[in-house]
């Protein structure tokens, strides 16, 4: 690896000389590129080098040194480790080159990076805000922006502890008073811009149109966020001819709050329960990619037993969660709520396990640094072998039986929606949605993390990348993870369950580390900061359910009104995740 | 003519509108108990014992709902939407034998309303006109929603109305006549189903379509267009498409009775004429567990796949079923029927099934 | 005569259709009523709508509706002739198949001309 690396550093200054510069700060990697070059050098690398998988762009606000950064990380579609590319930037108009015409799947998280930290992307074919509203003032993630009511940089508040007395913020906040707005700015009179230029992108096609005579009009019509089947406050605004959509724009940030913000307020510890709130359908695998960002930071090693207990526990997770999304697939495809209540009914025998054994059902907050919460209650064992050995097995075949030979599941699901391998790279999607795209790319197997090289499984891969497959991939996984439970439960050893002393304040030395799971949804990737005090300087999540949706409006266009469903449906949205 | 006998008329009208407006209020609370049985769940269970007042409990809270006219809507069409939907569906019956001829109070009563000659074309056009009300509302509406659910509804009915018409001409030919009467009265020695077991099979799916069920529930489709036609609806406007919907299952089921499953004649009806209605409520209470059952089992299939569906497979196939039939006639082999049409329907399934496959084996991208 | 056969279907007729202007007069005697602008805004998953909710739109299935007013008129020709088959025997048959064949020539042809498949 090192060799590689070394490699890689090589080529990259032989390449680009002067442009490419080793990151030396302590615990930090990768390179620092200058801007005017960025695009270039990605080139490079996704032509050249086989980093073809641009998973994550975000940036930070290094304030004390008075500078921004961009961060991207860069994978091989075929496996291994990061490339991670800084590119450094002045605080004062920040402007760096727009990778949306080599990589598209850099579109919603570039606007993301410039919504939340102001940082423009030069070229980007539509940089709007995108989590939060246009008449907000500011952008929340530069560490000089205080929110309102603000109290100090970091928690513990002295207000609340240690001897303080509570607040509760909701009793100061009175509507519309807790919200900052930009100088000359009147809520009551104020046309979102954002619709404007959502709908004239839209629009666009329809003047298209006229052009080559048709006198009939296209309809632009509102999907969300208050829809029956868009998986929450999720919107998409289409432009539709007839019945066929001609161009989609999906709009979010409906459930937004900050998270990021949030959490860089927040102790370390006191971000894991945070995290169970991003994909809440599947909290233990949330946990499981912090506690490795962190784990990465701190360089300690989880105990031996705890590492069992949470692969078991994250494979459940994914096996609730796909179960959940089989469900709520048929239901989208008009299924009138069987297929969802059969799953469900198995789903909560799953958080009947997680109930007993972290103390809640679906905010479990069980990872620690280090380990896990606690050991498993007296007989617990026992009901996860009868569930990975018996019950579950048999049920999936059930369902697998009664659901996949249906002929309208079929007609419904066959060549709809179809993403091809290339396309699927390019547009960075991750989990099931690449991999029934046929790119067999899952982080268990590519960077393995944990203890999953021990285990005997397969990635599952299907190879049309349409609805259907999609849904198939489902079954399969959920084999596989079975597969994993019953081997973790046959070898997990005697012992103790965290490694080191339970501690309340985690030690974190400064530096960076990206940490990320294959979760249900796909790469699941923490990008935390330190600066060696209690509270992460930065920490960002790579939200699978979010970046998959780039690849929406590709998926949609020529297809049917209810189309569009079953791929929202067959992408796997949670919006908690997608909003953060 | 007798004043007499317009009172009776006048009565028997009654008697069928409430009759079908108790049947649609007991169906609503059949139907949510019979999904939850199938789905695992106990269904309502608060109203009443069993929860039998549920109805009552939510045509109490409908009409103390709110009412919205959209703005820019057509107001007289969007109020007459419901009202040209529900009527039909409560007129449609009027043809229909419920039963022999009792007697009652010294009076020879015959358990029908009318006896047209016509009573199959009546049943047709009479079925058809609730579209209007359906693409009424849509339009009215200002909603691009319920437009889209409305121009949904009027696909769907060129779909399926071909096949639906032509499995009428099958109890017609075996009968001779086309009063609903004629027709129970013919199949006093065997059911048509008999006969037509194919037709039977083709009205079945049509009526499905016909009364916008579960799997061609596209028009009001709640997981694309949340509410499709109805989204502007309120109050008892919703609650008359409602009724209409549930109304134009039981009528639809009773004239499956009535055409493929004798009718109001079974066991003991000969002796006892007032059986009739029992028997028919009870073949028709079969037909809509079968409905209901449908409805709890199969996903939505997309519109134009329905068209396709309707004219490539049930269109040919009513027809080869009604050729079929006449020369089964023609020739007085009338075991020959069945014999032809399964025959033919099972290529029909076979070839549609190789079709299909080949499609998705060599699907790729 | 035939009046009369009709006369109980129009009572049924009437007795509906009071009934159902009943059942709206009920709603609008008894519902409350608070319009306000925001309510009265057609739903569109909650946003405000862009544009018209009423307008020309493709209906891509314009051609089959064609074929499908030939084809019904079709089946109505069927109707009486079901009913007196029997009487007509072998000619009515041959008849009839002359009739349907010619039919079915055109909708073979429309299916292979793709008239209809949709778009």
């Amino acid at each position: 690896m090192t060799q590689q690396l070394t490699t890689i550093t090589e080529t990259l200054v032989e390449r680009f000389p002067g442009a490419v510069l080793k990151d030396e700060r302590p615990g930090y990697e990768g390179y620092l590129v200058s801007a005017e070059n960025l695009p270039e050098i990605a080139q490079f690398l996704r032509d050249q080098m086989g980093y073809d998988y641009l998973s994550s762009v975000t940036g930070v606000d290094y304030l004390p040194e008075g500078k921004m950064e961009t961060v991207y990380h860069f994978f091989r579609s075929t496996g291994g480790s990061a490339l991670e590319l800084k590119v450094s930037l002045p605080r004062e108009n920040p402007v760096v080159p727009s990778l949306v015409s080599i990589f598209p799947g850099a579109e919603l998280q570039e606007r993301e990076t410039y919504d939340l930290l102001g940082i423009i992307f030069d070229g980007h074919p539509d940089l709007r805000r995108i989590l939060l509203w246009d008449g907000f003032d500011g952008h929340p993630l530069r560490k000089d922006w205080q929110e309102p009511y603000y109290e100090e940089e970091a928690k513990p508040f002295k207000s609340r502890w240690p001897e303080g007395r509570a607040i509760r913020v909701e009793e100061k906040n009175i509507f519309k008073k807790n919200v900052k707005y930009p100088a000359g700015f009147d809520p009551e009179t104020f046309t979102p811009e954002g619709d404007t230029s959502l709908f004239a992108s839209l629009d666009k096609l329809k003047r298209h149109d006229e052009e080559s005579g048709m006198k009939s009009d296209h309809i632009i019509i509102n999907f969300g966020p208050q829809h029956t089947s868009t998986h929450g406050v999720f919107r998409m605004a289409a432009a539709v001819e007839g019945e066929t959509i001609i161009g989609l724009k999906p709009a979010m940030g409906y459930l937004h709050r900050n998270h990021e913000k949030i959490a860089e307020r927040n102790t370390y510890l006191m971000n894991m329960p945070y995290t169970d709130r991003l994909d809440y359908l599947s909290p233990l695998s949330n946990n499981f990619g912090y506690a490795i960002a962190v784990e990465k930071l701190m360089g300690i090693q989880p105990a031996e037993r705890a590492e069992y207990l949470r692969v078991i526990m994250a494979e459940f997770t994914r096996i609730s969660n796909h179960l959940f999304l089989i469900g709520s697939l048929l239901n989208d495809l008009g299924a009138y709520f069987t297929p969802m209540l059969y799953a469900l009914e198995e789903r909560e025998l799953i958080l009947d396990v997680f109930e007993a054994v972290t103390g809640s059902r679906m905010m479990c907050n069980y990872f620690r640094f280090g380990g896990v919460a606690r050991d498993l209650p007296e007989g617990q064992l026992q009901k996860i072998k009868d569930l990975a050995f018996d019950r579950l097995p048999r049920k999936i075949d059930e369902m697998d039986r009664f659901l996949t030979e249906s002929e309208i599941i079929r007609a419904r699901g066959v060549g709809v929606g179809v993403l091809t391998p290339e396309e699927a790279i390019a547009y960075s999607t991750c989990g099931p949605v690449l991999r029934a795209s046929g790119v067999p790319y899952d982080v268990r197997r590519a960077d393995p993390y944990s203890i999953y090289e021990r285990f005997d499984f397969d990635v599952a891969v299907r190879y049309h990348g349409d609805v259907y497959d999609r849904f198939l991939l489902r079954f399969d996984e959920i084999r596989q993870s079975i597969r994993i439970i019953q081997q973790a439960v046959r070898d997990m050893p005697e012992g103790p369950v965290q490694s080191g002393k339970p501690q309340y304040q985690a030690k974190v030395p400064a530096g960076e580390a990206y940490g990320r799971v294959e979760g249900p949804k796909g790469e699941l990737g923490y990008y935390v900061v330190s600066n060696g005090k209690p509270n992460p300087w930065r920490y960002h999540v790579r939200a699978p359910s979010f970046i998959n949706l780039t690849a929406l409006e590709k998926l949609c266009v020529g297809n049917k009104v209810a189309d569009v469903f079953a791929i929202l449906g067959s992408i796997d949205i949670v919006l908690g995740e997608t909003d953060r | 003519m007798t004043t007499g006998s317009v009172w009776e008329w006048i009565i028997k009208s009654v008697v069928i509108v409430f009759g079908l407006l108790t049947g649609f209020a007991y169906l609503t609370l059949l139907e949510r108990k019979v999904l939850a049985k199938i789905q695992v769940r106990i269904g309502p269970n608060r109203a009443g014992p069993m929860g039998l007042f549920q109805p009552l409990a939510d045509a109490i809270k409908l009409i103390f709902k709110e009412e919205i006219i959209p703005s820019r809507a057509d107001k007289i069409i969007f109020v007459l939407a419901p009202i040209i939907t529900v009527i039909p569906a409560l007129i449609i019956l009027g043809v229909l034998p419920f039963g022999g001829i009792i007697t009652l109070f010294g009076r020879q009563i015959s358990l029908s309303l009318a006896d047209l000659n016509v009573g199959v074309l009546y049943i047709t056009a009479i079925a058809s006109i609730s579209i209007y009300g359906i693409v009424l509302a849509g339009w009215s509406s200002n909603n691009k929603y319920a437009m889209l659910g409305g121009i949904r509804s009027s696909a769907q009915m060129i779909s399926y109305e071909l096949a639906l018409g032509l499995s009428f001409i099958g109890p017609i030919l075996l009968s001779g006549s086309m009063s609903l009467h004629d027709i129970v009265a013919a199949q006093k020695p065997l059911w048509f189903v008999v006969y037509q077991p194919v037709g039977a099979l083709i009205f079945w799916i049509a009526t499905l379509a016909e009364v916008n069920r579960a799997p061609f529930d596209m028009p009001e489709a709640e997981q694309e267009l949340t509410a499709g036609y109805h989204t502007e609806y309120s109050g008892m406007k919703f609650a008359l498409f409602f009724m209409a919907e549930y109304i134009k299952m039981i009528a639809v089921s009773a004239i499956a009775a009535t055409l493929f499953f004798g009718g109001y004649r079974f066991v003991l009806e000969d002796q006892y004429p007032i059986l009739g209605p029992v028997w028919l409520l009870g073949k028709v209470i079969v037909l809509l567990f079968g409905m209901i059952w449908v409805r709890a089992t199969l996903p939505r299939i997309r519109y134009d796949r329905l068209m396709a569906f309707g004219w490539k497979f049930l269109f040919p196939l009513a027809l080869a079923n009604v050729f079929f039939t006449a020369i089964g006639i023609v020739l007085e082999k009338l075991w020959l029927i069945p014999l032809l049409t399964i025959a033919v329907f099972l290529g029909a399934v076979v070839m549609v099934g190789i079709s299909e496959t080949r499609r998705w084996r060599s699907h790729v991208f | 005569m035939a009046f009369w056969d009709y006369l109980p279907i129009a009572i049924l007729f009437v007795i509906s259709a009071g009934l159902a202007a009943i059942a709206v007069g009920l709603g609008h005697l008894f519902g409350p009523r608070k319009p306000t602008p925001k309510k009265l805004e057609p739903y569109e998953s909650g946003m405000n709508p862009f544009g018209p909710g009423t307008r020309r739109m493709p209906v891509r299935f314009y051609l089959v509706a064609v074929l499908f007013i030939l084809f019904d008129i079709e089946v109505v020709f069927f109707l009486p002739w079901a009913v007196v088959l029997k009487d007509l025997g072998i000619t009515g048959l041959v008849e009839m198949i002359v009739f349907v064949s010619i039919l079915v020539v055109g909708f073979i042809y429309a299916w292979k001309k793709g008239a209809l498949e949709w778009e």
